[in-house]
């Protein structure tokens, strides 16, 4: 038969649009900069926030308390920990700090009510930023971003599908599944057309 | 379109954001096996419907993925307001009392 072997390899979902090649330093040219950050490592925790067994042990395990204010995000030195829903946190890092997170978080959480998935696979995060970065958004959400102060997420509409969205460095970061990559990019850089579009250079950001 | 306050996320939002979830508070039959075909059929299609103000289930499906309560007038979408479903139920039972 054939001799093909089996070699998998890690790709982002946005890797078809060859963004690396494409990429630009970013400069005052261009209404709207954007690309992907690519792989990085997804975590969901799950857990009542109103147990102090289980804030307690996340806070030993991550370093950091759990934000539990509704909408609210906090920066760590590893990451990003999100508050997606009133027991739902989402921990953003770097993809080669994940299993040491998760194992940190299992260790910690033993025999306390609560969830910990490696959801690496699952998502992929956009960063927006330019002058016009917040008239595209409007294209394509409908949530109002005059409310998105720093320091907070909100899980909302993007076309058809959903996102999460906050502000990040005079721009703003797309959280989304992956599945829904392709749409989302298209969309985005259709939306961005009037206030031409260009792929940044994020270096190592 | 209107906007509706999720009690979870704090903070209004449009209607775009969230799916309905159908009538509020109907109670599952604790024994299902027990119930005769018309009794089961009332459970699963017997809505109120009325034209006025209804409790209902709203789900902020593009949000915070929670089921909360909101009581809305089905004639001119005007809303009383919105809560979880266990700060609802009290506010609920006492008008449910009343009728």
């Amino acid at each position: 038969m054939s001799n093909l072997t089996f070699n998998p390899v890690m790709q982002s979902p946005l890797h078809h649009f060859n963004l690396k090649t494409k990429q630009q330093h970013v400069d005052g040219s261009k209404g709207v900069w954007a690309n992907e950050m690519p792989l990085l490592g997804y975590i969901s925790l799950r857990g009542n926030a109103q147990n102090a067994l289980f804030t307690k042990a996340a806070k030993k395990a991550l370093g950091f308390a759990l934000p539990i204010l509704p909408c609210s995000l906090i920066s760590t030195s590893w990451g990003c920990i999100y508050l997606l829903s009133p027991d739902e946190w989402l921990l953003v890092c770097d993809r080669e700090l994940r299993t040491e997170l998760q194992q940190k978080l299992e260790a910690a959480l033993v025999g306390i009510h609560s969830q910990v998935i490696d959801n690496s696979g699952g998502f992929t995060t956009v960063f927006v930023q330019g002058k016009n970065a917040s008239d595209v958004l409007h294209h394509c959400t409908v949530y109002d971003l005059n409310a998105l102060t720093i320091g907070k997420v909100v899980g909302t509409t993007f076309g058809k599908t959903s996102v999460f969205l906050h502000q990040h460095n005079n721009g703003y970061k797309v959280i989304f599944r992956r599945s829904f990559a392709d749409y989302i990019w298209r969309y985005l850089e259709r939306s961005a057309l009037p206030y031409d579009f260009g792929i940044a250079n994020l270096g190592s950001s | 379109m209107f906007v509706i306050n999720c009690p979870h996320c704090n903070e209004p939002r449009e209607e775009e954001e969230f799916h309905y979830e159908g009538e509020a508070f109907i109670a599952r039959p604790a024994e299902p096996e027990t119930q005769t075909d018309a009794e089961w059929g009332d459970y699963l299609f017997m809505k109120k419907n009325p034209k006025g103000w209804h409790w209902e289930m709203w789900g902020h499906s593009a949000g915070c993925r929670k089921l909360f309560v909101v009581k809305r007038n089905t004639a001119n979408h005007a809303i009383d307001g919105a809560w979880t479903l266990t700060e609802a139920r009290a506010a609920y039972d006492a008008e449910m009392a009343k009728i």
